[in-house]
């Protein structure tokens, strides 16, 4: 009946309350949608960073990152590789032969990152090859040294699809080598940086022209989830002591920094709006309880405590919040889910973002927590917002309150 | 031992200017079942002897003794609970609960007392039933007239069961005609119930169907005097 009461009471001034309850549910709704716009951001980022090249951990020899020369390969590397497959919670990998050096066309040359892998396996743990914007990703009898490269690279070399490229690096014992290659496929990225460094050939090719036997420097590896990602990372830590084993947040700090100061962000942003929530609410509040002051005298005169009115008020409080509060929430996650499926096409923004490494259709996301947090921020914003109001309730002198001189 | 029993009371306001003695040496004794007016000009200090009386207010001198009890030393929550289970209030201004309808009116009472549903809403029908309004229980207070909404207030009053009821001016916000009323109902639940009303008026048709009338003057007992019934539904 307390409740049915405040429920009750929360309508006596219509226009005050819906005015609270609905800025309550825009400044929600404003704050989840661009919250998940941001998240949808950091998280596109993460993703495609992970399935561009990083995948979600790599196992390299110990001093590999400082020293990035053909002899740092891992020991055993291809034994290591066929272990890892079997351990639980991955769901492929892939074992990378990389070569520093050189790109040439007849009018120019570049530093690349010769990046040699099986394809049928390389295609399980990153996806260059949906990225492919002309020609195939290393097709049947594709001819000698097939080779696939980045629009950017192709661009800056001056080379089309099936245009030769010569690529020299030095080979286990030092001495420079050169190859010719022939383009049998163009990819395009978010990340023009890893576009115009990264070029890809068969590992058999590579090992021929280096004249070595089968080696491999990067050990790529995709667990089952992104959610089981930390155990696995662990179990294969634990597995390869003497290995230099990192996870993609290890990898990419600053993309994994992004991915949080996004989440970081929209909370900051909601806690502004539950902020100046709080004055609204506590005014109206304010009206509220000062307006019923016989009322609320009268109440305490015919026997009801002081904390029970102080309940009331509070409830009447988190009532009308909570209202403007789910709202604003279904209506922020109807939006969400909605503009999820539906993508938000950035292309005319895109020059800009690819170079952050972003996909140029945006999917807004938010996660399940922020959903379970929000409702407590409401109802403690609520409770903040009730305590002037209920204070001057507490201070009632009903004598006072109900004296008509 | 007296029902009421009020000895040497004193209230002085001290407001900015001078001290105001509203209510000055009062020593009465108020038995079960009376029906008393407490009547005087005003100003004369009614409302703050009845609200010393309904521990509303702390008496700057004297005592107070409800039923034995000395209420000038209870505690502000246990006074609260003594009013909510021994004293019936009613109001010049009905003071209703806007939202709720004459019978949740009647019903809150029992509620803050802890009484179950089912029990509360059978006490508030019967009550609405006795003060007359049993057609209108679903009704708004805004739907009511003055009359109609200060029998809703006798009917709260009377809901908690409590050892006495004080009125202030109950009637002064009706016409004659449906004051004498009001009057006559609550004398009939003097009767029918055994309730001791404790009601402060200036009207002249409602001071002749009191029982015991105690004039006050500056606050002081002037007269205390009992009549007979007789002139009960003379209207
Ligand atoms: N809160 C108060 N502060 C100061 N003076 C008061 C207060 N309440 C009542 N008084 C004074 O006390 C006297 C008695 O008032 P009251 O009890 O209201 O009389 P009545 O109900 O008979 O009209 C009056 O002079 C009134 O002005
Ligand atoms: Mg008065």
């Amino acid at each position: 009946m307390i409740l049915s009461l405040a429920w009750k009471n929360i309508w006596r001034n219509k226009k005050r309350s819906l005015i609270i309850i609905v800025a309550t549910a825009l400044g929600l709704w404003g704050s989840l949608l661009s919250g998940a716009i941001w998240m949808g951001w950091g998280e596109s980022m993460v993703d495609t960073a992970i399935s561009r090249d990083l995948a979600h951990i790599q196992i390299h020899k110990p001093g590999y990152a400082q020293n990035k020369e053909i002899i740092n390969y891992i020991p055993d590397g291809f034994q290591i590789l066929k272990e890892t497959q079997n351990l639980p919670g991955i769901a492929a990998v892939s074992g990378r032969t990389l070569v520093e050096g050189m790109a040439a066309s007849p009018t120019s040359t570049f530093g690349v990152k010769i990046v040699g892998i099986v394809p049928a396996q390389a295609k399980t743990v990153t996806d260059i090859y949906k990225r492919l914007i002309e020609g195939e990703y290393f097709p049947d009898g594709g001819g000698r040294n097939p080779v696939v490269i980045g629009r950017k690279l192709a661009d800056r070399l001056g080379l089309k699809l099936h245009s030769k490229i010569v690529l020299s690096f030095q080979d286990l014992d030092g001495s420079l080598n050169y190859a010719a290659g022939k383009i049998v496929g163009i990819y395009k990225t978010e990340s023009s940086l890893f576009d115009q460094s990264n070029v890809f050939m068969r590992q058999a090719d590579l090992f021929r022209l280096l004249n070595t036997k089968p080696l491999i420097h990067e050990i790529a590896i995709r667990a089952e989830s992104a959610r089981i990602m930390p155990q696995v990372y662990a179990a294969v830590k634990a597995n390869y002591p003497q290995l230099a084993v990192h996870s993609w947040k290890e990898l990419a700090p600053e993309v994994a920094y992004t991915s949080a100061a996004m989440e970081a962000f929209t909370y900051i942003f909601i806690g502004i709006i539950l902020f100046a929530l709080l004055f609204g609410i506590t005014n109206t509040m304010l009206m509220a309880v000062i307006e019923r002051f016989r009322e609320l005298g009268v109440l305490i005169a015919v026997g009801m405590k002081k904390g029970r009115v102080f309940t009331m008020i509070l409830l009447e409080t988190i009532l009308l919040s909570i209202t403007g509060g789910v709202a604003g929430i279904v209506i922020g996650a109807i939006s969400i889910v909605y503009l999820a499926h539906a993508g938000i096409d950035l292309t005319a923004l895109a020059s800009g973002m690819e170079t952050f490494g972003a996909s140029t259709v945006l999917r807004p996301f938010l996660p399940l927590d922020m959903y379970i947090a929000l409702p407590i921020m409401i109802v403690i914003t609520a409770s903040l917002s009730a305590v002037l109001p209920a204070w001057k309730v507490i201070h009632i002198q009903p004598s006072e309150a109900i004296r008509t001189y | 031992m007296s029902l009421i029993e009020l000895h040497d009371l004193c209230k002085t306001y001290n407001t900015a200017a001078v001290p105001v003695r509203a209510v000055r040496n009062v020593s009465l004794q108020i038995e079960k079942q009376e029906f008393t007016a407490i009547v005087g000009p005003s100003g004369s200090g009614k409302t703050t002897l009845l609200n010393l009386i309904g521990g509303l207010d702390k008496p700057t001198g004297g005592s107070i003794f409800v039923e034995g009890k000395d209420i000038a030393t209870l505690k502000a929550n246990d006074l609260i609970d003594f009013r909510l289970h021994h004293i019936g209030f009613v109001f010049q201004a009905y003071n209703l609960i806007p939202v709720f309808t004459a019978k949740e009116n009647v019903e809150f009472i029992m509620l803050l007392q802890g009484v179950s549903k089912a029990k509360r809403e059978q006490r508030a029908l019967e009550l609405l039933e006795s003060v007359g309004l049993g057609d209108r229980v679903n009704s708004f207070p805004t739907q009511l007239s003055g009359g109609q909404q200060q029998r809703v207030a006798v009917a709260r009053a009377l809901a908690s069961r409590p050892s006495f009821v004080l009125a202030d001016e109950p009637t002064a916000n009706l016409d004659s005609h449906t004051a004498g009323a009001l009057l006559d109902m609550m004398a009939q639940l003097n009767r029918e119930f055994e309730m001791t009303f404790i009601f402060s008026t200036h009207d002249p048709r409602v001071i002749k169907r009191a029982h015991r009338v105690v004039t006050l003057e500056d606050g002081a007992v002037k007269s205390d005097i009992r009549q007979n019934e007789a002139a009960e539904g003379t209207e």
